[in-house]
């Protein structure tokens, strides 16, 4: 990928936390794409985790996997989602 | 399957292997080991109640059993926010750690001569929001624990049963259907992950493969959320699925019965009542009382007795407003300010008590929003040094309140939405009603509004409106990529809208006159809007802290039979 498609990517990833989330004060640049999204960071909590895999499905036709670890090593941080959308996207 | 009360101690009398299930299920074998060494961890330590927080339901059970089978209390918290436990640690006898370390010694010394429990001793403490907005906290004994399993065991016998649960244990109604429950009748038993739908769905492959009817203990956080596309079609469908917690929509009620081919059964009741009533929506609306329990309607109110009460024989009034119908009642809604978010009850005054204990708040006003994600907003007054007038200023200020209130509250009960005010806005009779709440809300789902903050007439001609920019105004995009700014027509736009608003305005725009722009007007800034009433329309001016930002005079066709034209 390209580093214009992988920044492209990380803006539109950012917009959809934002308005999958309906986070009002956070704009594109609040997003530290290695800070945590959730608990002390971004402060997500657990009805955001499955209001994002829903939207991760939608827009990427993203299947998230059983085992939950893993779900969660994805959602850890922006760049960690990142790494999960280019690799697991359908469309 | 065989129901064995609690008192009876189930665990040491039945065998409930499943050499095929995966070990993050719970199954006697593993239980009887964990439970000794919890014993012996316990031999040495003072008697009485002890904090008990554990996610996982082995290591849960396990603790739970060795403080009841030592005759000690197990005090549940109701979350595992820091301010939460050393509030509750300071009230107890020790704290649990997390696990009981290596074993040092052979178990069965020190194992104590088990026997039979005492119905009348107490078995829990759970915590609840009180609705005066503290928390509470409230013993239940053996036998009231014991009645509502046998009720459970009476409408929903755990046949060959795998139960899965999705919700916390902490909580009256996953610590009864999700755990004591399956315990009492040797069925295998899940939790942790499994509030995950992706991890549900292996779960109820894991039970299917086992030869076992899962059964799911689930909350409307889930069932409202369950993605489409998941493998539900995989697995055995399960023989029922719970919701408690809070209300299902039917929508909702529907979609989850579709896609886990499963009746999904509400349970309604609270932590000092524990189960008043079921219901299966999809074909019935209205609620059945559980069995043993007597309803009393009067007056919109509902007053039970039962054996799960503290108090079977006194009737108790529980703060939900109803309206019985032939075979059951309806629900209305909470007669005080406590509300359910993610499943957990907030109380508004607690949130609010918490907010005004900072040296920055004046007053504070958590007001349920009515949105389908359930998220709180707080109408925050600050002494006038303390407004934030940027949006860097805002957002520290969000960011340190928030902090501060997950400290004690679980992250669901945090408001998201805030607003910062010198005064709360009020209605003619001084009062923050639902139309000013909209008011003060409005530009969370209309992205074209400016963030309103509150009015006021400065004389019969003019007004003085406060507002924000909200960073996520749809203007916004496009002019200017790297520098986002307010465009000068919306500000215009925005003039002649609450001019309308305000003064009745509906005259046709004629032009504009005397229009300077001087400031950029930035997302986040707080600003005011002044307008004043002219014979041919109205001159506005938009300042901030910064200084004036834009100013002009719009020309409004003046409305029939005026001076004008």
């Amino acid at each position: 990928m390209t580093e214009t498609c992988h920044q492209t990517l990380e803006i539109e990833l950012k917009r959809l936390i934002i308005d999958a989330l309906e986070l009002e004060d956070i704009t594109l640049a609040d997003i530290d794409p290695h800070a945590p999204l959730f608990g002390e960071g971004l402060g997500l909590d657990s009805i955001d985790a499955l209001e994002l895999g829903l939207a991760l499905q939608k827009q990427y036709g993203i299947k998230l996997d059983s085992e939950a670890d893993e779900t969660r090593r994805h959602f850890a941080s922006l760049a960690a989602l990142q790494a999960l959308v280019e690799a697991r996207r359908v469309n | 399957m065989t129901f064995i009360s609690l008192t009876q101690l189930p665990w040491r009398n039945l065998s409930f292997r499943h050499e095929c299930l995966p070990n993050h299920w719970v199954c006697s074998a593993s239980l009887a080991l964990h439970i000794d060494e919890w014993h012996l961890w316990l031999a040495d330590k003072p008697a009485g109640r002890w904090l008990l927080c554990q996610q996982q339901p082995l290591a849960f059970c396990a603790a739970l059993i060795a403080l009841w089978e030592s005759g000690r209390v197990a005090v549940l918290p109701a979350d595992d926010r820091p301010g939460t436990l050393s509030r509750l640690a300071s009230e107890v006898d020790g704290t649990l750690p997390d696990a009981p370390g290596p074993r040092l010694a052979k178990s069965a010394e020190t194992r104590p001569r088990v026997v039979p429990l005492d119905p009348s001793a107490t078995a829990v403490v759970l915590s609840t929001s009180g609705s005066t907005g503290n928390p509470v906290q409230l013993a239940k004994r053996f036998d009231q624990l014991d009645a509502e399993l046998s009720a459970h065991a009476q409408l929903w016998p755990l046949t060959d049963s795998g139960v899965i649960s999705q919700v916390s244990h902490q909580h009256i109604y996953g610590l009864l259907t999700g755990i004591l429950h399956p315990l009492c009748t040797s069925t295998p038993f899940c939790g942790g992950e499994s509030r995950y739908p992706e991890t549900l769905v292996t779960r109820l492959q894991e039970a299917s493969a086992a030869g076992l009817h899962p059964v799911v203990v689930s909350s409307p956080a889930q069932l409202s959320r369950l993605p489409e596309h998941l493998a539900w079609h995989a697995a055995t469908p399960p023989a029922r699925v719970f919701s408690s917690g809070a209300p299902l929509s039917q929508a909702h009620a529907q979609l989850a019965e579709r896609l886990l081919q499963a009746p999904v059964i509400e349970i309604y009741g609270s932590t000092e009542t524990g189960g008043i009533a079921q219901r299966r929506q999809t074909s019935h609306s209205a609620w059945q009382p559980l069995p043993g329990v007597a309803l009393a309607f009067q007056d919109g109110g509902l007053s039970l007795r039962s054996p799960f009460l503290e108090m079977p024989q006194q009737w108790w009034h529980q703060p939900d407003l109803v309206a019985p119908v032939d075979d059951g009642f309806m629900l209305l809604g909470r007669a005080d300010r406590l509300v359910k978010i993610g499943g957990r009850r907030v109380s508004l005054d607690h949130v609010e008590c918490l907010l005004t204990a900072l040296e920055e708040v004046s007053e504070a006003r958590c007001v349920d929003l009515d949105r389908t994600d359930g998220r709180l907003g707080a109408v925050v007054v600050l002494e006038h040094a303390f407004i934030p007038h940027q949006r860097d200023a805002r957002q520290c200020l969000i960011q340190r309140l928030r902090a501060h209130l997950f400290d004690h509250l679980e992250p669901v009960a945090v408001p998201r939405y805030w607003r910062f005010v010198e005064t709360v806005p009020s209605n003619t009779q001084g009062k923050l009603d639902r139309t000013l709440i909209n008011r003060l809300f409005a530009d969370l789902d209309d992205p074209k509004e400016p963030r309103w903050l509150g009015e006021h007439l400065l004389d019969a001609n003019s007004c003085l409106l406060t507002l924000e920019v909200p960073e996520r105004l749809a203007f916004l995009e496009g002019h200017f990529d790297e520098y986002p700014i307010v465009p000068g027509v919306v500000m215009v736009q925005w003039a002649i809208h609450y001019a309308h608003d305000i003064f009745g305005h509906r005259g046709l725009f004629l032009g504009i006159e005397r229009l300077k722009f001087t400031r950029a007007l930035l997302p986040g800034t707080r600003f005011t809007l002044q307008l004043t009433r002219r014979e041919d329309g109205i001159a506005f001016s938009i300042d901030s802290q910064e200084g004036r930002h834009c100013a002009g005079q719009v020309r409004l066709q003046a409305p029939k039979g005026g001076q004008h034209g």
